[in-house]
């Protein structure tokens, strides 16, 4: 990092150190109301970011909640016991299987989605129709996790939900299904409840990339004769496909954690209960029952080191795709 | 342009037309159930069969909801930390972005490296615990407040839209005798109301949605807030799965009709914004974008 610009060259003339720390302060007090903001929002994230990333390093050690925060830096190390412990928990296969499915069905599914459905909105010819159809899309967006579990469990309900209602009287299924407990069904749920929550507002990117293909290229494939899906095929598709790419990235490097559309944490919490527990329970759940609910927190906060570091590498790596692929990553 | 419509042109379109209709259904019918459910009367309700207006009109549940001091000390606590925790957000985080969108800050380059990291990476929710415990923020009020009080998505967004204010503007002021402090309030502010509009929406609606931290930071009863309560009514009627009457017996209000009111009070106010303000949120959304 450079404080001061270096001394040119052709002057010749070295600064006194004095005198060079008596500018760098004047520097700083000239703009005293500029650096007091900044320090104050510096001071908070040294509390509340960094703090807790020091933290961590509970998970090495033999801590319990009463030795206080102080507690952390004083307690015994204890290396990777909690580690261990964690890998030989005899939920650890299931656990560790639950989130990598549901974190791979949550892209596979939900990423195409606002693709698809951003496609089908530049079909439509009437700007009022379009737009509402665009702004219904993404009202589930704002709406909170919990209004999308009461949702489900209205709808949902072996007692009067209306979709066992319409499949029964349909004669598609003959007893009314118990989508919210069995544990058959809970990755549906999950990829199903994000689509229909995020879809419409993922779709507002690809509608931008689409808004800027130029309207000269859809003329030219009309004139050799190509119709609405070949125009969508080879027109629309690849001009996105450098904004697809990089959201593919993004997505893929946050995936662990739900990716773009929406948390598993929140998702499995949620909509995770007693009976759908072994399709339901994720690492980050687990770590958050063990630790809040049982008090092991110096246990808990091991499993949520592993989440993280494997979260990291893959921030990282697809930060580097994505730099490679198009010139331009996160950081 | 006038065209002529070949089959395939209508083939599609009608295709078109009719999934997207099929989808603006499955995204708005939902709601549109819970508010007629919320008007018709609980009992009434559990016979089954209401598609499309309330055939048992009633406002009960919605009287039985305010007079019920759980639910409206919920909402009010919802309301509160709406308010208290938006503006407060909003504020802090337009007072710091402004410090960092000076041109020439000394160590702007570390200010900006720690920012990135703290936005990236966290040491997960149980240190995190743990330091709110050590601040006893744990089961009051500010612990709705103080720890989002610095939003670094939306704080890389102020910093790049005050950097757009012109500098004459902020000269001018200089030369009437204003500081640096005052510039903030009197030019700065007023002059970025689109996207303090913005930041408060999406804070605001942040704030009104959470339910974790009811769930887990406070204890209190009396601290819980709406989502916390409909998670909580949500989760005994799964169990039970069987509607056991609510409050007094006369009433007919039941417990799966106080939770799709409550679930119709959660969702209005975002509802009532939402046509005024969308074209805020999509900016809000493309502010942050990844740009080709």
């Amino acid at each position: 990092m450079k404080l001061q610009p270096k001394p040119k060259l052709e002057s010749g003339r070295c600064i006194q150190p004095d005198l060079r720390r008596l500018t760098l302060w004047k520097r700083f007090k000239k703009q005293g109301y500029f650096q007091a903001f900044v320090l104050t929002g510096m001071f908070f994230l040294l509390i509340f970011n960094y703090t807790p990333m020091l933290g961590i390093i509970m998970a090495f050690k033999n801590y319990t909640i009463a030795d206080g925060i102080a507690g952390i830096f004083t307690s015994d190390w204890i290396g990777l016991k909690h580690f261990s412990e964690f890998i030989n928990d005899y939920r650890f296969g299931e656990i560790v299987r639950n989130t990598l499915v549901l974190s791979f069905l949550k892209i596979i599914f939900t990423f195409p989605a606002p693709i698809i459905f951003a496609i089908m909105l530049n079909e439509v010819r009437y700007s009022v129709l379009k737009r509402f159809f665009q702004t219904a899309s993404y009202l589930p967006h704002f709406i909170s996790w919990v209004v999308v579990l009461g949702l489900a469990s209205t709808f949902f309900s072996v007692n009067n939900g209306l979709v066992n209602e319409a499949l029964v009287s349909l004669n598609i299924i003959k007893e009314p299904l118990p989508l919210l407990f069995d544990p058959d069904y809970f990755w549906g749920m999950a990829v199903g409840t994000a689509i229909w929550k995020e879809m419409g507002w993922w779709t507002i990117i690809f509608l931008a990339a689409i808004a800027g293909i130029s309207p000269t290229l859809y003329e030219a494939a009309e004139i050799d004769g190509a119709g609405r899906l070949a125009r969508i095929w080879y027109v629309t598709l690849p001009s996105m496909m450098g904004t697809i790419v990089v959201v593919l990235i993004l997505t893929i490097g946050s995936m662990l954690g739900g990716g773009l559309v929406g948390s598993n944490f929140e998702q499995a919490f949620l909509f995770g209960n007693n009976v759908n527990n072994a399709t339901s329970e994720i690492v980050q759940t687990y770590a958050f029952k063990v630790g809040l609910a049982q008090g092991r927190f110096a246990y808990a906060a091991a499993i949520d080191l592993i989440q993280a570091v494997i979260s990291v590498i893959l921030i990282f790596s697809s930060n580097y795709i994505a730099k490679k692929l198009s010139g331009r990553g996160l950081f | 342009m006038a065209r002529r419509m070949t089959t395939e042109d209508w083939i599609v379109s009608s295709v078109n037309y009719a999934l997207l209709a099929v989808i603006t259904l499955i995204t708005l019918y939902p709601f549109y159930y819970l508010i007629i459910v919320s008007f018709n009367s609980g009992q009434d309700t559990l016979l089954g069969g209401i598609y499309f207006w309330p055939r048992d009109f009633t406002l009960e549940n919605y009287q039985a909801f305010f007079s019920d001091s759980k639910w409206v000390k919920a909402f009010g606590i919802s309301v509160l930390r709406t308010v208290v925790g938006g503006a407060a957000g909003v504020f802090f985080t337009c007072l710091v972005a402004y410090g960092l969108s000076y041109k020439d800050l000394l160590f702007k380059k570390l200010y900006f490296v720690l920012v990135i990291i703290a936005m990236y990476f966290s040491g997960g929710l149980i240190p995190y615990y743990v330091l709110l415990r050590e601040l006893h923020l744990i089961n009051t009020f500010w612990v709705y407040v103080i720890p989002s009080l610095l939003n670094i998505f939306f704080l890389l967004i102020a910093v790049s839209f005050f950097r757009e204010i012109p500098k004459e503007l902020h000269e001018s002021a200089k030369i009437d005798g204003a500081n640096d402090l005052s510039i903030f309030f009197r030019i700065i502010i007023p002059v970025s109301m689109p996207l303090i509009a913005t930041m408060g929406l999406f804070i605001g609606v942040g704030q009104w949605n959470s339910w974790l931290d009811s769930a887990y930071f406070v204890q209190s009863e009396n601290l819980r807030t709406l989502t916390y309560r409909m998670m909580e009514i949500i989760n005994q009627s799964n169990i039970s799965q069987e509607a056991a009457a609510f409050g007094r017996g006369s009433s007919s209000v039941t417990s799966f009709s106080i939770q799709v009111t409550a679930m119709v009070i959660a969702v209005a106010p975002i509802m009532c914004v939402y046509p005024f303000l969308q074209k805020y949120f999509v900016k809000g959304m493309m502010l942050g974008s990844v740009k080709e």
